[in-house]
């Protein structure tokens, strides 16, 4: 008997001019005029089933439909077509703190927040103790405290600490383990862990692999609101994995007009490949990247260079190369650009370049060349969090014993 | 009849995160008690005085009915505010509450009753100033007081299935927000809040007056429970406003449990 069974959901969105809500005079207007609306369907024939204590990981990059997959889910909104039969009781954490009030005190909001997720009066009162334990010493001297004088760290931990003492039979999570700093998430993490130990079913959202390869024993993989694949976690993710890494980026433009750039620029050819180890089919953090550039110059006796951003996906600067300026003449311009192996952190990065004339003038900014991940690799762990931070350098730090007394 | 008694049935298996929603709204208001407090005192008294002012020096009316006329308008500006209070609360419930409803799944529905807590603490709180003002007047406490819980019961089944038509359609149609506060200011005056039915009844549209604005019959019957030896409720009166009240209410429910499937695709 499957504890969860879904049955060919689809959830179509109507994309309108006017998106979500409209004014009264358009949506009359559009009921007259028959306006018509693109359709988006954002989970597309979805169907698969779970046993009793699968713990299932849902992965796919962004707008594959994983959120909307776990609203259906969680009841928060109906699917267009398709059935679910859920045997059960469920609880579902699509963020953490959800329904916090910032005027009411941490103690208020404890109540406020079980209540929400679905406890009652009285399991949140023979838990109210150890939820305040969970979430630290910290809190316990503030519950009196309204939250909205709370640390956004403090907030996120009173938030999970109520969530891991839900005790549903099915528990639907959505990366709230992305949030809260590194000694935070490893306690989460260690909570969701003993937590999958029992028999409880657990749906599990998120863009940390490296989780999911550890807490699921099956993994779903969405693309553009289909199921990819279905099945055991290590098979899907390996193939989810090489799909999702791009192990050679390569731009190029056969003649000069059809080019991007300027009058006085235009690109021929930009590469990105890493150099991945034997048996290697994905590039993580281990490897070294090489970039190439090659450009078009029109103009004789000119002093170029070359200047490189890095972004995380979050849209900051990680860092900006330049290549020493020169003087080139009419023809092809090459620039190589090495980034050493245990240098970025695993993420999505993009890179932009701009060719600089006179140290001073941008020529041409051509943006976002390159889109790319890079994987988590850890070998000897016992801590399967995201690793914090945009670079992962490995510098000499040694440890050693000083002395036998103290 | 069928969707009623499921709609109740939902909201009764989650009743402890009703009251605890409401004791939200509640302890939210009156946080800063002092500010809380004399808010609901303060509003129903300033409007009184204004009135009292605008009858008695400007117009020069000394009385509109042949009860007390502060006791009259005092009684008139309770059911108003409880009214047009509840109506505001259920009619804006669902997008104020987006963060909650986009996030976690409970019957929609009780988000929208929890909203009229707040309403009814601010008209108990006003209900003690009306006793002190009765009183500091000489006048009774009318003994049909034990029926007032019903008229407030009545009342709230007007304002709930309103609120919940409007609550509806302004998940979609925002603009919708808009026509409550005019419905709230002209309301005002159309009903009689600051004047009785007495003048009007004995005009030859009295009757459909009160079918066009239930509202009339249970501001009456409000007085009735407050007022001591008041008659200008009629049974017409208030069965018409009764039977407006349900249906009100009935027709809320389905039009709510039509579209709250939706109310997220919005949010």
């Amino acid at each position: 008997m499957h504890i969860i069974e879904v049955d060919s959901v689809s959830k179509k969105y109507e994309l309108s001019a006017n998106k979500g809500a409209v004014s009264l005079k358009n949506g009359i207007k559009n009921l007259l005029t028959k306006e018509e609306k693109e359709i988006f369907w954002a989970v597309n024939d979805v169907s698969f089933a779970l046993n009793r204590g699968d713990k299932l990981g849902i992965v796919g990059s962004n707008g594959a439909g994983k959120s909307t997959l776990l609203k259906i889910l969680s009841k928060i909104t109906k699917p267009t077509s398709g059935e679910i039969h859920v045997r059960g009781k469920v609880a579902s954490l699509l963020e953490v703190g959800t329904g916090f009030h910032p005027e009411l005190t941490g103690r208020e909001n404890i109540f406020l927040n079980g209540a929400i997720l679905g406890m009652s009066k009285h399991e949140i009162k023979s838990q109210f103790d150890e939820i305040v334990d969970f979430a630290g010493e910290q809190i316990s001297r503030f519950l009196d405290t309204p939250v909205k004088r709370y640390s956004s760290g403090m907030y996120v931990r009173l938030g999970f600490a109520i969530s891991a003492h839900l005790n549903p039979e099915i528990l639907i999570v959505d990366e709230v383990l992305a949030v809260g700093d590194a000694d935070f998430q490893k306690k989460s993490l260690g909570k969701m862990r003993e937590v999958a130990a029992n028999d409880k079913t657990i749906l599990f959202v998120s863009h940390n692999l490296t989780a999911v390869a550890n807490l699921c024993n099956k993994t779903l993989h969405l693309e553009k609101g289909r199921v990819k694949q279905f099945g055991e976690t290590g098979e899907v993710l390996s193939n989810y994995m090489a799909a999702l890494q791009t192990n050679r980026l390569e731009q190029s433009y056969a003649t000069f007009e059809s080019a991007p750039g300027s009058q006085q620029i235009r690109l021929k050819r930009a590469t990105l490949i890493p150099e991945l180890l034997d048996g290697q089919t994905y590039l993580d953090i281990r490897n070294k990247i090489n970039i190439n550039i090659e450009f078009w110059n029109t103009e004789p006796n000119q002093q170029l260079n070359v200047s490189l951003h890095l972004f995380a996906s979050t849209g900051e600067c990680i860092f900006n190369v330049g290549t020493p300026p020169g003087n080139f003449g009419v023809g092809l311009v090459q620039a190589n650009l090495e980034i050493p192996g245990h240098f970025l952190n695993d993420g999505t990065y993009h890179i932009s370049f701009m060719v600089v004339k006179d140290k001073s003038i941008v020529l041409y900014n051509f943006e976002e060349v390159f889109n790319f991940e890079i994987a988590d690799f850890r070998e000897d762990t016992t801590w399967y969090g995201k690793w914090p931070g945009y670079v992962r350098p490995v510098f000499p730090f040694p440890i050693r014993q000083l002395s036998d007394s103290i | 009849m069928n969707l009623i008694q499921q709609k109740i049935k939902e909201i009764g298996s989650d009743w402890e995160l009703l009251v605890i929603l409401a004791k939200r709204d509640i302890s939210v208001r009156y946080k800063q008690t002092i500010l809380g407090l004399s808010w609901a005192i303060v509003k129903p008294v300033a409007t009184m005085l204004v009135f009292l002012f605008a009858y008695k020096q400007v117009a020069k009316i000394q009385d509109i009915s042949g009860y007390p006329i502060q006791l009259v308008i005092f009684s008139g500006i309770l059911f108003w505010n409880y009214f047009a209070n509840s109506l505001q609360a259920v009619s804006n419930s669902i997008l104020v509450n987006s963060n909650l409803i986009s996030k976690v799944y409970f019957p929609r529905l009780i988000i929208c009753f929890s909203s009229i807590a707040v309403s009814l603490v601010d008209f108990l709180v006003g209900l003690a100033v009306y006793i002190v003002l009765a009183l500091s007047l000489h006048q009774d406490i009318s003994a049909y007081i034990l029926f007032l819980p019903l008229a407030l019961f009545i009342t709230s089944l007007f304002a709930l299935g309103f609120g919940l038509i409007f609550a509806s359609f302004s998940v979609k149609y925002r603009d919708v927000q808009q026509i409550i506060p005019l419905i709230v200011q002209y309301g005002f005056f159309a009903t009689p809040i600051v004047y009785t039915t007495k003048q009007l009844s004995e005009k030859s549209w009295f009757l459909y007056y009160n079918i066009l604005n239930p509202l009339a019959g249970l501001v009456e019957m409000f007085r009735a429970c407050l007022i001591s030896q008041y008659e200008l409720l009629t049974v017409q009166n208030a069965s018409i406003s009764i039977l407006a009240s349900v249906l009100v209410f009935i027709v809320g429910i389905i039009i709510f449990d039509k579209r709250e499937d939706s109310f997220v695709d919005y949010l």
